[in-house]
């Protein structure tokens, strides 16, 4: 069955389709947002190489670096979206309620001009996630936004492997209430988790027992034979969250469930995981800073669900202020491309101050994609991860202005061309509507749900 | 079914089914032809001597055997080598529509997931109209594959008729097909995988569940006391590309699609072909490396409208020139911009067989859904924008093919030894409207009247 | 299944209304005579004022200036260094009509059947919803909130967000009449009709759009005709929907149409040539920018907001921040709303990047106060800060655009509100949860 292949066509444009590059840049006499140790003015940042060498005042460019003047403007970290789905070829693989084996890595294109349009929006670093269908889904990607590149030179080198699970009404919707599978309840949800950890438990002494007793077999030749054990994909993939070599990424909503995830994790020893969402985690504040667990939430999406009713535009601040690790993120490709904007509202909802406020679409999302020690500030010996504003990124008419990943310049609004596509349709016309993207509002419920929207259609 | 095993034990007993078929004509012999070989020599005032299904003799002053059937080409007939098509559903019955609902998607059986590496074309081959208008079109032979999804079935190829109780199974057991196709039943019935990643998982996970079964076998083969394996066909038509010892021909366009092919290749170290292959030059001196061959599709976009009109009027006179400007349409920046990347685009597409010959890739063809109606329209884009002459393109097609299916000692150029396989054309290929005539596969003559 | 759904929600729901009760806002508000002094005042339509003042006198705005008596009845607000607003105007919004998007039984502004001229928001607006609050403490005073299903939704009202009931909140119960027009350009790649599917489809749906409104016309004309001298008549049947149409069809209430991609936008103002004495509006227009001089040509303003992804592959990245700008440069007059429910709160932001993006903050500011005033028939009531007016306003320590600016104090119908919310509540109970009484 041959379904239309639309093809689309990679045309270089300029790019090193194959090369990641890393690029030298000095940006100068900036008010530089360091995020770990305050605004410094009037300061240069040198960055060589693709790495944040030096950071100081009146540096000297070293020869064939470009320098940028960037007197009177803001230079910040690149911000780091924690939930995201932008470019993913599929984003929920939504057919059974455990998909641990899929994996994000396999469903990036690297072509989608919506890359772009995050690096106009001052953003460098995505977590490409698996969508909120199931409730153990695959694992994500984290991704810098290499516009141009393959989908292998988008990887974020070295990054940890990190999961979605999904709790409430979306996995209960598309398996309960659209195939008559469970989970149907908050009570089915814990015990999809329980039950298929403990067959992955179950699986992995079977699996070791039988590897090391063909080991002995094919060594000495005689005895019985052990039964072969199929190496299974989805258990590995659960015994590595277990083990702790996964971090976990949990998209939830209410206090209870929240509270469910952390008993279960206790449990079975999963100490690494963000709530995303978790609308109503500042309901649970305590207990989350207790665990160490961390929260990546809306900065004020509320009500569009049952489940969401009952949260408060004020969730980040009261976060902040119990010590938990918080950041804001998307899920929205709108928003992605306004997190500066995003993030200062959690200044006006609250006591939360600029800095803090800024650590959430920075430090804090780095930290909970075990990237931190790569970028999510602007520190010597850094990643040249950095964009300039013309103004503060917290007021509204600030625009980025330059982009810059591994100190390679990815956006310029001064000097970028209109049309930045770099995957062209030879069959479609100017005005033809193939043309068009679907258009992403900023008030758009949350992505988590495509390609399985029609799975809960009751 | 039973005529499917009397053609099979006729191939293997030597015999051709025009031996007994016909009996009063043990050669045939064509004479004062012109033949276009693969190489792109052409030869005139040609004969060509076959017997047997195989070419006896072929070239100038060729001895006619005095058992040899002639038949006078007139000197205005010409000669192709039959062409092949590397990878096509012709004959496949259409996979089921309304399927029944699955009580548990997530967990479907084999075949509702597209997982049938099993299924044999020889075994399935249905009725087709197809195949008749395949040789009318030039093709005396095809490497056939059912119809379906991830893992649809395996590749053999075969010598063309029009009736299928005449095609003749040429090679058996030459790959499995591939693509990255999802579980079929849409929205409202898939099943899992009902994604490309979804795709990879599960193409993983049936080649442990294969391995470990082949294990099993082994085990159990030499100790019979343990526990008996639970045998499976799908899992052991699976176990050639467990063991490396069949190729692997995956349908995949775009260059990301390539890269993840090659993923899998990394993984389990089977040998693979492309087929379709549209954005391969994309990948080109990465399919070099890896030995990598492209049986690619020639089904491009159609050029733009202006363009097409833009090359008329360069055509024409130049007194029209100025005429043929002024009803240029203005168009704003913005268009212009898009039109200049998309006909950079559109060469691209086109330019990809040249592309990916000049980087030293075998590049093949195959049809990979292109209809047969559109082959000409198609052929002569590629003539000419594609940069290839019109004996590339019949190298393309025969002895490029035959090779990279691992038949070129049989298949692919018109030479002593080879199996008689070639198309007679009331004249030659590039001129307009040329007609076959006769289509000779395997040594049978067919005939088309009319076309 | 089904059933058993219903079952669920309606529990869910009225668990969540009794839980309400708590998180429902005890405290009062103020009423009386104020006077707002030291601040800058920006009253759209006639400059700034700077260390001005404003006085209040219950229901309404009694004087605006630089200097005036303040006699002791008044209660003063020293507002030295703030900044005193009209009201934002929301005029796309939803609010009060949707409770829980995702919850059906919530979502009260989907009547069924192609044609109901006769349903009035007004009447299903919930002046409980959680979102009133949450959204008038932001200062959005008044919204236009609109039903939104088949070919003609219905009247869309013009409330404002402090009362107990729709009669006392409404500014105009009949603001606008919402209509859905076809396009006869495809939608996008995931299209699957042929042209000529798209074009039949398009002219039926026409074709039942102009026979409604010939019969409407029909109906208010013979109405007219037997109001202006009965006798000898025999009374027509009253038709509630032909009713509906007549302060339509006058001009008097404007039709709001939502059109967004270029030839859509072409389309309607094509349509809209045969319907010369109607008032109409465009609603989103995200490719205004592309045919800005024909929609200033054509004289028809629009409701529009910024925060949206490009369109068309090859847009610039800013086209939809720059899209209001280049209208109002262009003549169109542009209101900026939140088209949004329970954030219909971010309706400044949608301006703020259009102020930034080329509209200035001035024409900005009056996207969300005159311009939507105008455009409904209400901005002899509301929409700038002028003696006579009601006194809807709000003082903030900055410029409203900005996100970090906070709204001190609101004022809507001369009632100084409390500034709580279900969201400043859970804020209160849960920033330190687990503390105690000593």
């Amino acid at each position: 069955m041959k379904k239309l292949i639309i093809l689309f066509v990679f045309v270089a444009f300029g790019f090193t389709a194959e090369a990641q590059e890393k690029g030298s840049v000095l940006i100068q006499n900036a008010t530089v947002i360091s995020i770990t140790d305050g605004d410094l003015e009037d300061t240069d940042v040198l960055i060589r190489d693709g790495v944040i060498q030096e950071i100081g005042k009146d540096l000297r460019a070293p020869r064939g670096v470009e320098t940028v003047d960037a007197t009177g403007k803001y230079l910040m970290p690149g911000i780091i979206d924690a939930h995201s789905h932008l470019n993913g070829v599929d984003i929920n693989e939504g057919r059974n309620v455990v998909t641990a084996e899929v994996t994000m890595e396999e469903s990036v294109d690297p072509n989608d001009v919506g890359i772009y349009h995050a690096l106009a929006g001052g953003a460098t670093t995505i977590h490409l996630m698996h969508g909120s269908a199931n409730v153990i889904g695959g694992q994500g990607e984290t991704l810098k936004l290499r516009y141009g590149v393959s989908q292998e030179g988008m990887k974020f080198e070295d990054a940890p492997r990190t999961i979605k699970f999904a709790l409430g009404e979306n996995p209960t919707r598309v398996h309960g209430q659209g195939n008559g599978v469970q989970p149907r309840t908050r009570m089915g949800v814990e015990q999809v988790i329980r039950g298929h950890f403990d067959e992955a438990l179950d699986y992995k002494r079977k699996r070791e027992a039988y590897l090391s007793a063909k080991e002995q077999y094919d060594r000495r030749g005689r005895g019985t034979p052990p039964v072969p054990v199929a190496e299974n994909l989805r258990f590995e993939v659960l015994n590595d969250i277990i083990e702790g070599e996964i971090l976990v990424h949990c998209h939830s909503y209410r206090s209870d469930e929240i509270l469910m995830l952390m008993r279960v994790f206790n449990d079975y020893g999963v100490e690494n995981y963000t709530f995303q969402h978790a609308n109503e985690a500042f309901k649970v504040a305590p207990e989350l800073a207790k665990n160490g667990a961390h929260t990546s939430v809306f900065s004020d999406w509320w009500a569009y669900k049952f489940e969401v009713y009952y949260s408060t535009a004020y969730n980040a601040s009261i976060l902040n202020a119990n010590g938990v690790i918080n950041s804001i993120n998307s899920d929205n490709n709108q928003l992605l491309r306004t997190l500066n904007h995003e993030a200062s509202k959690v200044v006006r909802y609250g006591n939360t101050t600029v800095n803090d406020a800024l650590k959430m679409i920075t430090l804090h999302p780095a930290i909970q994609l075990g990237i931190d020690d790569r970028v999510g500030s602007i520190e010597e010996g850094k990643d040249g991860d950095v964009v300039v504003w013309s103004g503060h990124p917290f007021s509204i008419y600030s625009k980025a202005e330059m982009t810059f990943v591994d100190g390679k310049k990815y956006f310029d609004l001064e000097n970028d061309p209109d049309d930045m596509r770099i995957q062209i349709n030879p069959g479609t016309d100017f005005e033809d509507g193939s043309n068009y993207r679907e258009i992403v509002s900023s008030r758009d419920e949350d992505a988590c749900m495509q390609d399985a929207f029609i799975l809960f259609q009751n | 079914m039973r005529k499917h095993i009397l053609l099979l034990a006729l191939l293997f007993s030597g015999f051709s089914l025009q031996a007994i078929q016909a009996q009063t004509t043990p050669a045939h012999a064509l004479k004062n032809i012109t033949i276009h070989n693969a190489d792109g020599s052409v030869t005139e005032s040609a004969t060509i001597v076959w017997r047997d299904g195989v070419i006896e003799a072929v070239g100038k002053n060729v001895t006619i055997p005095f058992d040899a059937f002639e038949i006078d080409g007139g000197d205005s007939l010409h000669v192709y080598p039959g062409f092949i098509d590397g990878f096509s559903t012709w004959g496949s019955p259409e996979p089921p529509r309304n399927l029944p609902e699955l009580d548990n998607p997530g967990d479907p059986p084999y075949d509702r997931a597209g997982i049938q590496p099993e299924r044999k074309p020889s075994v399935l081959l249905t009725e087709d109209k197809t195949f008749e208008a395949g040789m009318k079109a030039g093709f005396t032979s095809a490497a056939l594959y059912p119809n379906g999804y991830m893992l649809p079935g395996q590749v053999e190829v075969f010598y063309l008729a029009p009736a299928i109780e005449s095609i003749g199974l040429l090679k058996e057991n030459l790959a499995l097909a591939g693509s990255f196709e999802p579980a079929p039943g849409g929205w409202g019935n898939g099943a899992y995988p009902s994604t490309m990643m979804g795709v990879m998982a599960q193409f993983r996970q049936v080649m442990f569940d294969a391995t470990a079964l082949q294990q099993h076998m082994k085990y159990y083969a030499q100790n019979p006391e343990m526990p008996a394996p639970k045998r499976d066909q799908v899992l052991e038509a699976l176990f050639p590309l467990v063991n490396k010892t069949t190729p692997l021909y995956f349908e995949v366009d775009t260059k990301e699609h390539i890269e993840r092919l090659l993923k899998l290749q990394d993984e389990f170290g089977f040998s693979a072909v492309v087929v379709s292959g549209k954005e391969a030059y994309a990948k080109s001196a990465e399919l070099k490396r890896r030995n990598i061959p492209v049986l690619a599709s020639i089904d491009f976009t159609e050029a733009p409208d202006w363009y097409t009109k833009m090359n008329k009027a360069e055509e024409s006179d130049k007194e029209d020139e100025e005429e043929s400007s002024e009803e240029m349409e203005e168009i704003s920046e913005e268009e212009q911009s898009y039109r200049d990347k998309r006909i950079e685009a559109w060469k691209a597409e086109v330019t990809n067989i040249k592309k990916l010959m000049d980087a030293g890739v075998s590049v093949g063809y195959a049809s990979a859904g292109l209809e047969l109606k559109d082959l000409s329209k198609k052929l002569e884009i590629l003539l000419d924008e594609g940069g290839l002459t019109e004996s590339d393109a019949v190298k393309l097609m025969t002895s490029n093919t035959a090779s990279i299916l691992g038949l070129g000692n049989t298949l692919g150029t018109l030479t002593k030894g080879k199996n008689a396989s070639f198309t007679v054309f009331d004249k030659a290929m590039s001129e307009d409207k040329a007609k076959v005539l006769h289509s000779i596969s395997n040594g049978t003559i067919h005939e088309f009247e009319g076309n | 299944m089904k059933k058993l759904n219903i079952f669920v929600f309606i529990a869910a729901l009225l668990f969540g209304l009794t839980a309400t009760a708590e998180a429902q806002i005890t405290e009062k508000p103020e009423y009386g005579k104020f006077a707002i002094t030291g601040a800058t005042i920006h009253t759209v339509t006639n400059g700034t004022i700077e260390g001005g003042i404003i006085l209040i006198d219950g229901e309404k705005i009694v004087q605006v200036g630089q200097n005036a008596k303040i006699t002791p009845d008044y209660k003063q607000i020293d507002a030295t260094g703030k900044h005193v607003y009209p009201g934002f105007i929301d005029s796309w919004t939803a609010l009060g009509l949707v409770e829980v998007s995702a919850v059906a039984v919530t979502v009260d502004n989907r009547e069924l059947g192609q044609f109901n001229p006769h349903m009035f928001a007004f009447t299903a607006f919930n002046p409980h919803s959680a979102s009133v609050p949450v959204t008038r403490v932001s200062g959005v005073t008044t919204v236009l909130s609109h039903p939104s299903s088949g070919t003609i939704a219905g009247k869309a009202a013009v409330m404002d967000l402090w009362g107990y009931s729709p009669d006392s909140m409404a500014v105009k119960k009949s603001g606008a009449l919402v209509m859905s027009l076809p396009s006869s350009g495809g939608g996008g790649w995931w299209d699957n009709r042929s042209e000529k599917e798209i074009k039949e489809q398009y002219e039926r749906q026409i074709k039942a759009i102009n026979d409604f409104i010939d019969k409407a016309h029909f109906y208010n004309q013979m109405m007219n005709a037997y109001e202006a001298n009965s006798s000898g008549k025999t009374k027509p049947d009253f038709d509630p929907r032909m009713d509906a149409m007549r302060e339509v069809l006058s001009g008097d209430v404007p039709i709001v149409i939502s059109v967004n991609r270029e030839k859509a936008i072409l389309d309607a103002i094509e349509w809209i040539k045969s319907h010369e004495n109607m008032n109409f509006v465009f609603e989103g227009v995200q490719e205004g920018w592309r045919v800005a001089d024909e929609i200033a040509e054509a004289g028809i303003p629009v409701l529009t907001t910024t925060l949206y992804t490009p369109g068309r592959d090859y847009d610039n990245y800013k086209r939809p921040y720059e899209n209001p700008g280049l209208m109002a440069e262009a003549g169109v007059k542009v209101a900026i709303v939140s088209n949004d429910t329970e954030n219909s709160r971010n309706a400044p932001f949608e301006a703020g990047y259009a102020a930034a993006y080329g509209l200035g903050k001035e024409e900005a500011i009056k996207a969300l106060t005159i311009n939507p005033a105008e455009i409904f028939g209400v901005d002899h009531i509301i929409g700038s800060l002028e003696a006579g007016k009601q006194a809807n306003l709000f003082i903030s320590d900055g410029d409203p655009l900005e996100p970090m600016t906070n709204i001190e104090h609101v004022f809507i119908k001369g009632f100084k509100i409390p500034m709580t919310s279900r969201h400043t509540q859970l804020y209160d109970e849960f920033l330190n949860r687990d503390a105690v009484n000593e």
